[in-house]
């Protein structure tokens, strides 16, 4: 009787709780795109610039958006391209080299920094570049590379971790094959398991690549100003959709400023759309045929 | 049988866990013979092989003492001693899985891994070496048309014979087969069998299985995997 009323309980809540998470995804959407859309166009994103002229950097774009979806595109690809040699690297050695006690040493340490927060990483790269002007250079001050060195920290426990683990839930039979054939443990690794793992690393990458384009508590501290222009090298300042949509917010003079913080919430929603979009037709195109059943070494 | 000695197991103990699978076991494999092992699942027959191929180094918690010797080249060579390289040993000392396991890759592809793997590159030699394999296996008519096509779309028969083709490319000289047919139906587990037996004339052979119907088709000597030991059937 009681089992049953808490098993009805339990499934009139699961319902509620699904209902409320659907309605607040579909309730942000709409809310931003009723807010939003209106300011969405050419203006929004190129001023008063000819696109061309601004898309072949010929004129400079103040007045739109431009350089800021250039900013944070070049943030994400170059943080994700520093963190995932690394991270993959790291992945694999987790997985194919550890010993088991280093496996929950270093696992740890990765737990750990993943759970740094974001502020205080960005803190963290803000000190590396003030100890750089310091003593190595004056003319050194945050900049692009420093928010690149900081997020390729922020994002490389997921893709150590989600590499580790595609690697580690390929069963004996898998590992077996080549190795049965006179493969070499690194020929293995290269040839076999690593391309049937790519599929879960390009999940670590995407939520790699989420990450990099959504933080602002890094890229505050490290570099990111309110203009900037495109971002024309690694040692200078730049600009990116989050922050302008937090500077907006914070310092808007009229609602139609307002508005075009919203515009730059939809378009950084599209460049994060298009990013996953390109991961997930690697992920298609890279993992190629189903292989066999996996299991262990049979008995 | 009167063919020379070609494998020779001394004083062999192994442990998974520190659970004893075998222990203290001496035992000769003939040349050019098929050796059958049977016994109830979860005895050791396919811990068994792998320790034939050095396969079993690569789980954690296992432990190995003693020694096992094979015949090459007129030399008896210690396959756990420095002159045979892990690889170079399973060359010689080829394994064909319960589950067919070709590569995701088409069937020309998984032919030449094993000789990528060493770094042969030639087409002209890949080729002959690849045909060559093929025929033996008596896969050759069957693939010799699609040999392009991924390994996934052959049947399960073929899958096992291609298997055995692709251990056949490095010119083993040993091969060892765990229940190869137990995951086909009667007649391509015939056709296997027939293959089998033809291997003899290349290969020294030793096979698990479970059917004693097949054992008594194929095998010149049978063995039966009893707790930590075997007997001969
Ligand atoms: N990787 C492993 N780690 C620990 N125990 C194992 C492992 N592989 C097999 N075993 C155990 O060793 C015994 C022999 O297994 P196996 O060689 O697969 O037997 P068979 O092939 O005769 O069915 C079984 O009890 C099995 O549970
Ligand atoms: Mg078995």
């Amino acid at each position: 009787m009681n089992i049953r009323i808490l098993g009805g309980c339990l499934r009139v809540f699961s319902w509620g709780a699904v209902l409320v998470l659907t309605g607040s995804v579909l309730m942000l959407l709409g809310y931003l795109l009723v807010k939003g859309v209106p300011s969405l166009g050419r203006d929004l994103i190129f001023g008063q610039v000819d696109v061309l002229d601004a898309v072949l950097l010929k004129k400079r774009v103040f007045d739109g958006l431009f350089p800021a979806i250039a900013g944070t595109l070049s943030v994400v690809v170059l943080s994700v391209g520093l963190a995932i040699p690394v991270g993959v690297c790291a992945g694999i050695y987790m997985s194919e080299f550890a010993t088991v006690f280093q496996q929950r040493v270093f696992g740890l340490m990765f737990d750990i920094l993943a759970g740094i927060p974001s502020i205080v990483i960005g803190l963290f790269g803000f000190s590396g570049a003030i100890f750089i002007h310091k003593y190595i250079s004056k003319d050194f001050r945050p900049c692009l590379a420093v928010s690149v060195v900081a997020l390729a920290f922020l994002v490389l426990p997921y893709i150590t971790r989600t590499t580790q683990a595609a690697l580690q839930g390929l069963g004996d039979q898998t590992r077996q094959a080549a190795l049965a054939l006179g493969a070499t443990r690194v020929q293995n690794i290269f040839y076999v398991l690593l391309p049937r793992s790519v599929s879960g690393i390009l999940s670590g990458i995407i939520l790699a690549i989420g990450r990099c384009a959504e933080d602002t508590a890094v890229i505050m501290l490290t570099g990111v100003v309110a203009t900037a222009g495109i971002p024309g090298s690694l040692l200078g300042s730049y600009e990116a959709l989050p922050f302008y949509i937090y500077y907006i917010s914070s310092q808007y003079t009229d609602a139609a400023e307002l508005m075009s913080g919203y515009g730059a919430a939809i378009i950084l929603l599209g460049v994060c759309a298009v990013l996953f979009f390109l991961a997930f037709l690697i992920k298609r195109h890279v993992a190629g045929p189903a292989g066999p059943a996996r299991g262990r070494f049979h008995g | 049988m009167d063919n020379p000695v070609k494998i020779r197991v001394e004083n062999l103990t192994f442990s998974y866990h520190q659970t004893p699978v075998f222990e203290h076991i001496n035992l000769d494999f003939n040349a050019h013979a098929i050796t059958a092992i049977t016994g109830p699942s979860g005895r050791g027959k396919s811990t068994f092989l792998s320790l034939l191929n050095r396969l079993w180094e690569s789980q954690p918690f296992a432990k190995m003492e003693g020694k096992v010797w094979i015949l090459l080249d007129g030399q008896w060579v210690d396959i756990y001693g420095k002159t045979l390289s892990k690889p170079d040993l399973r060359r010689k000392v080829g394994m064909v899985f319960q589950t067919p396991n070709p590569l995701p890759m088409s069937i020309y592809k998984n032919m030449a891994f094993p000789l990528k793997l060493t770094g042969m590159t030639e087409k002209a030699l890949v080729d002959a070496k690849i045909t060559a394999a093929l025929r033996q296996a008596f896969l050759w008519d069957e693939v010799k048309d699609r040999l392009h096509d991924s390994a996934f779309g052959l049947s399960g028969g073929q899958q096992q014979r291609l298997c055995i083709a692709r251990a056949l490319v490095s010119q083993p000289e040993i091969l060892l087969l765990d229940e190869p047919t137990s995951s086909l139906d009667a007649g391509a587990a015939s056709v296997i069998e027939d293959l089998l037996v033809r291997l003899k004339e290349r290969c020294t052979l030793i096979v698990v299985s479970h059917y004693l119907d097949q054992v008594s088709r194929i095998a010149d000597t049978a063995l039966k995997l009893e707790a930590r030991g075997f007997l001969p059937v």
